[in-house]
């Protein structure tokens, strides 16, 4: 090639690939001065304190097992420690059994259901779930095959027959009150009631608080989440609604329960709310109490309706999350949708909810059944710990299927199980032999998959 | 050492590439890059170049191979193109008849300029010619269920092939506007080099021409009116984020089909308006099974025209498809049933749940924020989200 033509060659290619460079067109984000305002918070606290006195504090009992928390996850982790064996204590602040589920009126057990790998829905809640489940249907105090509604009441009633049967040494009217540490090791948990402060001191500590004040005191790691804070009431003299009364309107009265007059009225609440915040949630008690009466006495004096009333508000705010502990491992919600196995295992779940996965819907009948493993359950840190119910380990974008009571079984249940095991296996509940803990589980009606 | 080298000779560059086309349209897994032929075609890039009047990173491989195509003669046809191997396969069942085609004149350069001419008033008319968005168009049609205008993106190369059965060689030599525009880029070249070395004695070339005059001109005047005479009432559709505007998305886009089959969540579709011939084949965005990815740009990437022009995954909030609009009918607040699924689903925080008391709630979308990706759409349980187009589309 001759000079020339190599600098004609050179100068009309480079001619065009400056044409090119020169002016790269692609969209960019403008920089943004916007920043989100942080929520002021309402502490009321004036930052003085004062230093409580050192004092001796009684030994209740020096258990194997002690359960903080009665609600679904509770008493299933109560029953399931006893019936391993294990001594077993359970604490309950109010004067019943089943949490949220029951005196919180949130009645329907989700999600008894999922799909499996041949597209077939199939009840996934097993074990001790499945036992209170035909218990109530077994009596009548429950409707629904898939996701039972049950009668609180009779609900209070089997679980306390339950545990009664299990032989757990039961303290209703009792909070735990703060954390009995050596190190990271955790020795049990101080306890108040009408009879004072006292300390159980316990191989393994089940952290059902639901709220997770337990990890919280021992200093783990968590998520705080805030969330959605209702108040549910039921209505009485549902069935003398006369439907033919001139200027009737169709009202909103909620659900129907086993008993054919009571409905029960969930109330999703404000959003956004602090479920461990004392004065907030004193706030929104009061609010939601005068709410729930005004829209019952607006529905009264809608003709046709003035035979309804108020049968009762629940005992405790509706708080749907707070604190989600950072465990060893932490659930996804890719784990849920493609059927992941865990060697550790401890239940499977179902879903309720129509869900987003890498962009496409999954409607929730197509949902998959979901495996917990007992990582999820065991915190970082802290030894003797185990955490179940809805501050377990997951992806926030889990928490429509993480946070009720079903699942809340599961992980009871589940953790009752490794708590009983790790005290007649003198082990500690993270070195568990995960073949015991399924056969264990196995024998114990649990489904695995 | 000899072996190898034989080897070597024997492998033929046009072999290789072609099979390394045919992996990249493929589904198999190598998003990014399943429409680079696409982005390899010097016709597509300066239809897209003369048609936005910029480039984008990826068009600099195209001035590569224009930069080839200049200095050696139909050098992309020759070392490239995986179309020309197949149809000259396809000719070699067929190869008595190659002097058929002697009569007929090259049509392809004048597409070529036609085009190019036309792209320059944003209408590049023959730009879906090109052999690599037809190569495209074909696996990309694979990717969902048959419709008309699916069938006839998937048709294109089947057809070419079929058409060599019993007209050898006529796409490469006469036909492909791709190749025209490379015989002439290398005459004007030739012309330019014999200008400037003044040897005007040898000139074998020439350059300019009624015909090109002619060709150009009626281009220039096409891109000028058939957008207007094309343009009758047709329904506006959801094109992906960063798509020129519809004036401009509906003649730039080639079909290739590469952002169709290379989305995630496969809400891509080809358009198919009966009265909207158009915009055929182009890439319509659809609700239906998913919504649009926040931190996906893979549309954007792999657009080798520039109808959809590239853009950070982080500016996507401010890249409208459309717009979600509440119907409070169907919403289950209103019915005091407890979701908040579209709040939850919205990554770009444009829907709030408006509390009035807890028996009077309703979700709210600020349109600001929304840029109308769907996904509120794709999981309200209870079909109480809308997608509206944009007024600029109406």
């Amino acid at each position: 090639m001759k000079r020339r033509s190599f600098l004609t060659h050179a100068l009309v290619a480079g001619s065009a690939l400056t044409f090119g460079a020169g002016c790269i067109r692609k969209i960019e984000p403008a920089q943004t001065n916007e920043r989100q305002a942080d929520n002021p918070g309402n502490s009321p606290l004036s930052g003085a304190s004062i230093t409580e006195p050192a004092r001796q504090i009684p030994i209740l009992a020096e258990t194997d097992v002690l359960v903080v928390g009665g609600g679904p996850a509770g008493v299933a982790a109560a029953i399931a420690a006893s019936r391993a064996g294990a001594e077993t204590y359970l604490v309950e602040r109010y004067n019943h059994l089943g949490g949220l589920w029951t005196g919180g009126l949130v009645l329907p057990l989700l999600s008894t259901h999922a799909v499996d790998k041949n597209q077939q829905t199939k009840q996934v809640i097993h074990g001790l779930g499945g036992e209170m489940a035909k218990r109530l249907a077994d009596m009548g105090m429950a409707i629904h095959e898939i996701n039972p509604v049950v009668d609180p009441e009779a609900a209070k009633y089997v679980l306390d027959e339950m545990i009664r049967d299990a032989g757990v040494k039961m303290l209703y009217h009792t909070w735990g009150a703060n954390v009995i540490m050596e190190g990271n090791e955790l020795k049990g948990v101080f306890i108040e009631s009408k009879s004072g402060r006292m300390a159980v001191l316990a191989k393994v500590v089940i952290d059902c608080t639901g709220d997770g004040d337990i990890f919280h005191w021992a200093g783990e790691q968590y998520d705080e989440m805030k969330y959605h804070i209702g108040l549910v009431h039921r209505l009485g003299n549902v069935d003398r609604i006369d439907k033919t009364k001139s200027g009737y309107v169709k009202m909103d009265i909620g659900g129907e329960t086993p008993i054919q007059s009571v409905n029960w009225v969930n109330m999703h609440g404000e959003d956004n709310q602090d479920g461990v915040d004392m004065l907030n949630l004193s706030r929104l008690q009061m609010d939601y109490r005068r709410q729930v009466w005004e829209n019952v006495q607006k529905i009264r004096q809608t003709p046709g309706h003035e035979e309804v009333f108020l049968l009762d508000t629940a005992s405790q705010l509706g708080v749907r999350m707070s604190r989600i502990v950072d465990a060893e491992y932490k659930l996804t919600l890719e784990d849920t949708m493609t059927f992941r196995n865990f060697d550790d295992v401890i239940g499977i779940s179902g879903a309720w909810t129509t869900m987003l996965y890498k962009g496409k819907k999954v409607r929730k009948r197509e949902r998959p059944y979901w495996q917990i493993p007992l990582r999820s359950l065991i915190p970082k840190k802290t030894e003797n710990l185990l955490v179940a119910g809805r501050c377990f380990s997951f992806e926030r974008e889990l928490v429509e299927d993480t946070r009720i009571i079903g699942t809340c079984l599961i992980t009871g249940h589940g953790a009752g199980a490794a708590a009983g095991l790790a005290v007649r296996e003198r082990q500690a509940v993270r070195n568990l032999d995960i073949s015991k803990l399924r056969k264990l589980l196995v024998e114990q009606n649990v489904w695995l998959g | 050492m000899v072996r190898l080298g034989e080897i070597f000779k024997r492998l033929r560059f046009r072999q290789v590439s072609a099979l390394l086309a045919l992996l990249l349209a493929l589904p198999l897994g190598w998003k990014e890059l399943t429409g680079f032929y696409a982005w390899l075609s010097p016709f597509i890039l300066l239809n897209s170049i003369f048609g936005l009047k910029s480039v984008v990173f990826l068009n600099l491989a195209g001035l590569v191979v224009l930069v080839f195509v200049i200095v050696k003669k139909r050098w992309f046809c020759r070392k490239l193109c995986p179309v020309g191997l197949a149809c000259d396969w396809a000719s070699s069942f067929n190869s008595g008849k190659k002097n058929r085609i002697k009569k007929i004149p090259s049509i392809g350069k004048w597409l070529a300029i036609f085009s190019l001419a036309g792209a320059i008033l944003g209408f590049p008319v023959f730009a879906v010619l090109d052999p690599t968005a037809i190569f495209n168009g074909f696996f990309g049609a694979f990717s969902h269920s048959s419709s008309l205008v699916v069938i006839i993106s998937l048709a294109g190369f089947p057809v070419l092939l079929l058409i060599h059965l019993f007209v050898p060689g006529i796409w490469c030599t006469k036909l492909c506007p791709l190749g025209g525009l490379q015989d002439e880029v290398y005459r004007i070249k030739e012309f330019m080099v014999t200008q400037m070395k003044g040897d005007r004695k040898t000139a074998s070339v020439s350059f300019g021409g009624r015909r090109l005059f002619l060709a150009s001109g009626f281009g220039l005047v096409s891109g000028l009116f058939i957008p207007k005479l094309l343009k009758g009432e047709t329904k506006p559709y959801f094109r992906p984020p960063g798509s020129v505007p519809k004036k401009y998305f509906d003649f730039l886009c080639v079909r290739c089909g590469s952002c169709i089959k290379t989305c995630p969540s496969s809400i891509l579709i080809h358009h198919k308006d009966a009265e909207d011939a158009v915009s055929w084949m182009i890439p319509e965005i659809s609700f239906e099974k998913g919504y649009c990815l926040e931190d996906c740009n893979l549309c954007s990437q792999v657009c080798p025209s520039g109808a959809i022009t590239l853009f950070d995954t982080e500016a996507k909030g401010m890249l409208k498809i459309g717009l979600a609009e509440i119907l409070p009918q169907n919403c289950l607040l209103t019915q005091n049933k407890e979701c908040d699924r579209c709040k939850v689903a919205c990554k770009y925080n444009a829907i709030k749940i408006d509390i009035h008391g807890p028996y009077d709630a309703l979700p709210v979308i600020n349109h600001d924020k929304c840029n109308g990706c769907g996904a509120c759409f794709v999981i309200c349980p209870a079909e109480a989200v809308r997608m509206k187009h944009l007024s600029s589309e109406l």
